[in-house]
């Protein structure tokens, strides 16, 4: 194991009594990382961080923080940790410096230490004005600021933050945010979170669980594309309407045109979008490996027709999200067992699905993206 | 002063009993391997990978200390506390003057009837109050998390609470204690003869030892629900059974080895001599005994949170 891993997960389980609210999950995290941790809601993030942060036990399975144990040297494990539980659970009878100062002592920190970090963590976490002030008498934002201010009092070399910013407002989110990021280059930082914006803006790297297992873990360029298909967008004229038309011979018939596009190689399914009638316009699945652009345009001005538009569409981090746990999301839109045959009531996504998915593996189940209706 | 020490030892007796325990049911590898690494040298490493670490964090004593702060700053922060003392010194003080005549029938300068009335309000009232919120309330709020994911071992968490709770038990009954000093201090206005002071002390010194016991309890139950609520009524019906089951009347009625079994787990009779100014050794080994009991089984069900 090198050294650089900071945060080694293998094969973790935890069951509740029968229930497995992880499974099997493994993952690792080196020096300098900072990594999104996603999945629908309890899909078992949580759980996850409660283990390394040795708050509870798996079921099976090992972890290691910084090449400790998380079970044989717990408390080595724990001094190099900055936490932040989901919901910042604090002493609300404590004002925000007491709490502060709490949580440097237990930490071994030292007056004059604790007064340079002081300064440093109430300006990231921006609680200047609320330092005296008690804990019950904050809002929940920034209650979250004061979790967030415990976890760097210390300033330590990993943070585990489970939904850190939920409840923050859009500046004081921005503001965190950089932070990470700055302080990211030599520390290592997991962060879980529903905000899949915030895990572009401030991620490499994103591990997505879904119903206790790990379904994606990479480098969010490798998991955009893990979906293996890729989206062009295709429009090409189609009457003369208010400008001449400029192509050679009669305007296409919209068969021709989707005859045409079906016919090239690397097309899986070519799907007409709604337009007005000067254009028509094609959504086109393609393979990943290779980039069909070319050849659409070849083919479009060969046959002397007009090309309007042309674009390829990688998928969006939520697509690919929707598409890996959409699983967990049928599951908690239907009573009784899962029927592949309803009509669901999910409202998003159904239609897509009714069509395109009629085998069992749920997970795997390819949906389309949502522009594909507009 | 005398509570030192004594708090001392039963520390030290808690750990070796901890110690002692885990010996016996160690299988594997067990999370309280820190309870072990407890009795080495203090500025910890963690020998198992050959790397030093340096830990961030203060030592055991210290750490204890600082929890055990933080507990007495909440209490002290709550108004039930205030509610609490004022209420056990108007019942106490009631009883004290005026129940069966009070404090002016009993011929002799003595504190007898103070050490007759305390003990069951601490059981009844004080210990059951100031333990009920030191766990249960962590664990229904949530604070327990980020308590135990700081670099805190689980036998810090206890004992810190356990002397917090304590304190808040000891500054109730030196309170309760101020009535018969402030009087005594001015015995010839009061018309009283000279106290004798060593069996007050020594009373006082009973009255401690039966707090803790009584407190460690108290974290016990505190320890194994959510509700505070539950957690009062447990340990109140605990302390009151355990004190009242010693009533003479119940000793009589069994009379033989039952009635001796009974007057010896009875917290009332083991802490009559103290009341009538004895040191009396079995007494002080059966509420450290006690004591240590209630933690370690506080211990223990702290660290099931991880298999639960
Ligand atoms: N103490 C517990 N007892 C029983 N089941 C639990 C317990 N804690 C968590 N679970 C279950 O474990 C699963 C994972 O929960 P977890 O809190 O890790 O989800 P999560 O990914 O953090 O979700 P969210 O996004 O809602 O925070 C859930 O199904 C939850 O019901
Ligand atoms: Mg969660």
């Amino acid at each position: 194991m090198s050294t650089d891993v900071m945060i080694y997960a293998n094969g973790l389980s935890k069951r509740y009594g029968s229930f497995r609210a992880l499974d099997d999950v493994s993952f690792e995290v080196r020096r300098g990382e900072v990594v999104g941790f996603l999945g629908p809601n309890g899909a078992g993030k949580s759980t996850t961080m409660r283990i390394l942060t040795c708050f509870i036990a798996p079921t099976s399975g090992t972890a290691k923080v910084r090449g400790q144990d998380v079970f044989d040297d717990t408390l080595a494990v724990r001094s190099s940790l900055g936490y932040l539980p989901q919901r910042a659970p604090l002493y609300l009878e404590m004002t925000v410096y007491e709490y502060l100062r709490f949580a440097a002592k237990v930490r071994n920190i030292d007056d004059s230490l604790f007064k340079q970090r002081a300064r440093n963590v109430v300006e990231v976490c921006g609680l200047a004005q609320s330092l005296s002030k008690e804990i019950r008498q904050l809002s929940h934002g920034y209650r979250q600021r004061v979790g967030l201010a415990q976890a760097l009092i210390h300033d330590p070399p990993i943070l585990i933050l489970d939904e850190p910013t939920s409840d923050l407002d859009p500046n004081e989110k921005a503001e965190f945010l950089n932070y990470l990021k700055q302080i990211g280059k030599d520390r290592t930082v997991l962060l879980s979170t529903h905000n899949l914006k915030e895990v572009e803006s401030a991620c490499a790297r994103a591990i997505i669980v879904s119903r206790g297992r790990v379904v994606a873990d990479g480098a969010l360029d490798e998991i955009r594309a893990k979906s293996g298909r890729v989206r062009y967008i295709v429009s090409v004229q189609e009457s003369i309407g208010a400008s001449a038309y400029r192509g050679t011979g009669a305007p296409p018939k919209q068969s021709d045109v989707e005859r045409a596009l079906s016919g090239l190689k690397g097309v899986k399914k070519v799907a007409e979008l709604p337009t007005d009638d000067r254009a028509h316009q094609y959504a086109i699945d393609g393979d990943d490996g290779d980039d069909i652009r070319a050849d659409i345009f070849r083919m479009v001005s060969d046959k002397g027709w007009v090309l309007l538009e042309l674009h390829r569409d990688t998928q969006t981090l939520e697509d690919v999200f929707r598409q890996l746990t959409i699983g967990d999301e049928r599951r908690n839109r239907q009573l009784g067992p899962v029927a592949e045959t309803s009509n669901a009531s999910d409202e998003d996504d159904s239609d897509d699905e009714d069509e395109d998915d009629d085998s069992d593996d749920e997970e795997t189940a390819p949906i389309e993206s949502k522009r594909g209706k507009r | 002063m005398n509570s030192e020490t004594i708090e001392k030892d039963s520390k030290k007796k808690l750990l070796a009993a901890g110690q002692a325990a885990e010996a016996a049911r160690e299988a594997g590898h067990d999370e309280d391997s820190e309870e072990s690494h407890e009795s080495s040298a203090e500025p910890m490493t963690s020998a198992s990978h050959g790397e030093k670490a340096i830990l961030h964090r203060p030592s055991s004593a210290s750490m204890v200390w600082t929890l055990a702060q933080r507990e007495i700053q909440a209490n002290l922060n709550s108004a039930i506390t205030y509610i609490v003392i004022a209420a056990s010194l108007v019942v106490v003080g009631l009883y004290f003057f005026f129940y069966k005549g009070g404090f002016w029938q009993v011929d002799r300068a003595s504190m007898a009837r103070m050490f007759d009335s305390i003990p069951f309000a601490l059981c009844f009232l004080t210990v059951p109050l100031f333990t009920m919120r030191s766990l249960a309330d962590e664990k229904r709020v949530g604070t327990i998390e980020l308590l135990i994911t700081m670099p805190v071992k689980d036998s810090e968490v206890i004992l810190g609470k356990f002397i917090g709770s304590l304190a808040m038990v000891a500054l109730q009954i030196a309170l309760l204690a101020a009535y018969p000093i402030v009087m005594f201090s001015r015995a010839p206005f009061w018309h009283l003869g000279e106290l004798d002071w060593s069996p007050f002390w020594v009373g006082m010194l009973g009255l401690l030892l039966l707090s803790m016991a009584g407190t460690a309890i108290g974290v016990m139950w505190s320890s194994f629900t959510e509700s505070q609520i539950l957690s009062y009524f447990a340990t109140m019906l605990t302390l009151v059974a355990l004190y009242a089951i010693g009533s003479v009347s119940i000793v009589e009625f069994l009379q033989g080895w039952p009635g001796d079994a009974i007057s010896f787990v009875s917290l009332q009779s083991r802490f009559e001599p103290f009341a009538r100014g004895l040191i009396d050794s079995r007494a002080v080994i059966y509420f450290l005994s006690l004591t240590t009991l209630g933690l370690v089984v506080a211990f223990r069900s702290l660290e099931s949170r991880k298999w639960s």
